[in-house]
């Protein structure tokens, strides 16, 4: 006790040693392995070559790599703010203690509990155009049945739908968290004080949510810019590239096409972008703290 | 007396524990070959596999099947690790050429006797002169139909006369008077509704070329007049018509729907016909030569699975007689029994022939000399097949169809690129 009380930044570093290694092995090093790959091309005969900006040159030229960019930024643009806005809806209804409250907080988690390749078998399923029960449950209601996956106008907005039925109860977590979290005092006293729910909520709940939100913004949008299973497991990135988000480029590139720079230098933008992002977004979430 | 029992009976448990621990020394000494497989039903894998057991007991074989739709992907990341293992891999014929180019096959020139094989198996298994890939079994799709519902619907069935094949044309037809999409009910459709493998044909019958000489242009090819005109027909079946059903890109879909009687008439391989009647054995299961359209001339697809070593190999004695096991006439037999894809070993043909006797062999053995057109030899065929493969895809759910073949031409010379000196 006494040594170590002499010494405390030594065992602060020797606890915090295997969590940075890991660190460092799982994180740092891909990211690193990326970044300097993206400036390399591979020999037919599997020797890695410097190539500089050749790869990012090809991107740039490449139309499909830009369809991808858009596709990528259309979706998350979308579905970022709109799983947010559920999930935290669904956290403020399940957040009073009332008899069903525990049922419905379990129910909006559930899709949690199932993997993301077996989320987007089930969907591919469920909403099979010419077999699927979706399409099925339509037609006896006598509406007309949907392409959904098969559609270039509907694919994407499918996967919007998809990603958040899995994201939403996840998120809605965190957020539940942080609003269990908000002191009940200060809503009492903003009642006393006259304020409705309405005010109570932009004006007590909101402010104090920043931080949780904030966390939920930045990690929901990394999440879904490494998007994958689905347009791999259903799309494939079609039809015509509706569904071609970066992370399948990137994949597309490194065992379809067999060009692991170009698949790394994908990454590479990948990452520069969620980097950008997230701190645009923290950003903006800090200012108006004040 | 039990004492004695007793000891005796521990002598005994210890003397085995001392063989047992004997004979796991001996495995571990044993070489090991690792083997990547197709994901067959395991009942056609095990027996091959214990067959060469049986013959080299001083071999372990460690096999690993993998699924169709994994197999390129897989092979990709464990060829491209470029380490010893696996020491043998089941090889795409078309790919060939592309594993070669990149030093993942061993030249078996030496090691095997052309002489043995039909000759498009040789051509199929070589790149630049050489033979890169051992050939373990060729293909031909046939036209399956179900009879009683051709009858049913008061359709004279496809005749199995090669000369008097339908045309696509006359099988469009048939398959509007058997189709009701609302009911799922469906005329028409092929097994692989997305491969170029299968679906390459329907433009070369209309005198497209599937790539340049050289193997390493697209445009002008992919996206020429034939191609237009064969995928745009191609996609009539899945948009106009409705006699085929959307989006069964996986191929034991069509193959399943056409078992439940959804799916009447079915382009698929010879393979499938053991599955439809051991599984749906209720089937009345007719067999017509593949189609061509009217004004255009018979063609089908061929190639299939062959078998490559690993360059890298520490065990190359031991792989090349897995070679030697799986390329001699007895294994071949048995390959054919379990998975009947046409043969690729003359002496198969010819000490077989009472099993060739029927309509389907009878088409194979006169689309495989007369019709059959191998996948273009390229070394960027893993790419060309999975581009044009995307834009099929495409087009069945109502793409564009010059467009999408424009793009797809681009993306495929934008990849051949890095195989040009």
């Amino acid at each position: 006790m006494k040594h170590g009380f002499r010494e405390p930044w030594s065992i602060v570093a020797w606890f915090l040693a295997p969590a940075l290694l890991g660190l460092a092995l799982f994180r740092l090093a891909p990211i690193a392995i990326a970044l300097v790959g993206g400036f390399t091309g591979t020999r037919l005969t599997g020797e890695t070559v410097w190539v500089g900006l050749r790869n990012y040159r090809r991107l740039v030229e490449d139309p499909s790599f830009w369809n991808a960019v858009e596709v990528t930024l259309l979706y998350n643009l979308i579905v970022n703010p709109l799983q947010i806005v559920i999930s935290f809806a669904l956290a403020l209804l399940v957040l009073r203690p009332t008899p069903l409250v525990p049922f419905f907080r379990a129910a909006y988690m559930a899709p949690m509990t199932v993997s993301l390749s077996l989320t987007s078998i089930l969907w591919a399923i469920l909403l099979e155009p010419t077999m699927g029960p979706v399409n099925g449950l339509l037609r006896s209601l006598g509406l007309p049945p949907q392409p959904f996956w098969r559609s270039e106008d509907q694919a994407l907005a499918t996967l919007i739908g998809v990603a958040s039925w899995k994201g939403v109860g996840y998120w809605m977590v965190f957020l539940l968290a942080g609003l269990l979290l908000v002191p009940k005092e200060l809503h009492e006293a903003a009642m006393i004080d006259g304020a409705g729910a309405a005010a109570c909520f932009r004006w007590v709940t909101l402010p104090l949510m920043r931080r949780p939100l904030a966390f939920v913004l930045v990690a929901d949008t990394a999440a879904n810019f490494l998007l994958f299973a689905p347009v791999y497991l259903i799309t494939q990135g079609g039809p015509n590239g509706a569904t071609a988000l970066l992370m399948f480029e990137a994949y597309q590139a490194a065992f379809t096409y067999l060009d692991k720079g170009r698949a790394l230098a994908i990454s590479s933008v990948i990452l520069l972008v969620i980097g950008v992002l997230a701190l645009l977004e923290l950003r903006f979430l800090r200012e108006r703290g004040g | 007396m039990t004492r004695l029992t007793r000891r005796a009976g521990l002598a005994g448990a210890a003397a085995t524990g001392a063989l047992a621990s004997l004979r796991s020394r001996a495995a571990h000494a044993a070489t090991k070959l690792q083997v990547i497989w197709m994901g067959w039903p395991e009942g056609q894998v095990k027996p091959l596999m214990d067959s060469f057991r049986a013959a080299a007991p001083e071999v372990e074989l460690q096999v690993e099947t993998i699924p169709f739709v994994q197999i390129f992907q897989t092979l990709e990341v464990r060829l491209g690790a470029r380490t010893p293992d696996p020491d043998i891999f089941i090889c795409d014929s078309p790919l060939t050429a592309s594993y070669a180019a990149r030093g993942h096959l061993l030249d078996l020139t030496p090691h095997l006797d052309a002489s043995r094989f039909t000759k498009s198996a040789i051509e199929a298994a070589s790149w630049q002169g050489k033979i890169y890939s051992a050939p373990f079994g060729s293909s031909c799709p046939v036209l399956f139909y179900n009879k009683k519902l051709l009858r049913e619907a008061g359709i004279e069935p496809p005749p199995a006369d090669v000369e008097k094949r339908w045309t696509w044309e006359r099988l469009v037809e048939a398959a509007r008077k058997l189709s009701k999409p609302e009911e799922n009910r469906w005329g028409f459709s092929f097994e692989q509704q997305e491969r170029p493998y299968m679906l390459l044909p329907l433009a070369q019958s209309l005198g497209g070329v599937a790539l340049s000489p050289d193997g390493f242009k697209a445009k002008g090819y992919v996206d020429g007049p034939a191609f237009l005109e064969a995928y745009s027909f191609m996609q009539k079946l899945y948009t106009e018509w409705k006699v085929s059903p959307q989006g069964l890109f996986d191929p034991n879909l069509p193959v399943e729907q056409f078992g439940n009687g959804k799916i009447a008439m079915l382009v698929a391989g010879t393979f499938n016909e053991a599955t439809i009647k051991t599984k749906y054995p209720d089937i009345e299961l007719g067999v017509a030569p593949f189609p061509r359209f009217e004004k255009g001339k018979a063609v089908t697809p061929t190639g299939a699975w062959h078998i490559g070593v690993n360059p890298r190999t520490r065990n190359r004695k031991e792989a090349l007689a897995f070679i030697d096991h799986f390329m001699s006439h007895d294994l071949q037999v048995l390959w054919f029994e379990l998975r009947p894809y046409p043969p690729v070993l003359k002496s198969v043909w010819e000490k077989e022939a009472k099993r060739f006797e029927t309509d389907m062999w009878r088409i194979v053995r006169y689309e495989l000399e007369h019709t059959a057109v191998p996948r273009p030899a390229t070394p960027g065929f893993r790419e060309y097949e999975d581009i044009l493969r995307t834009a099929l895809r495409d087009i069945t759910t109502g793409a564009d169809v010059k467009a999408t073949l424009t793009a797809a031409a681009q993306k495929i010379d934008r990849e051949l690129e890095k195989y040009k000196g």
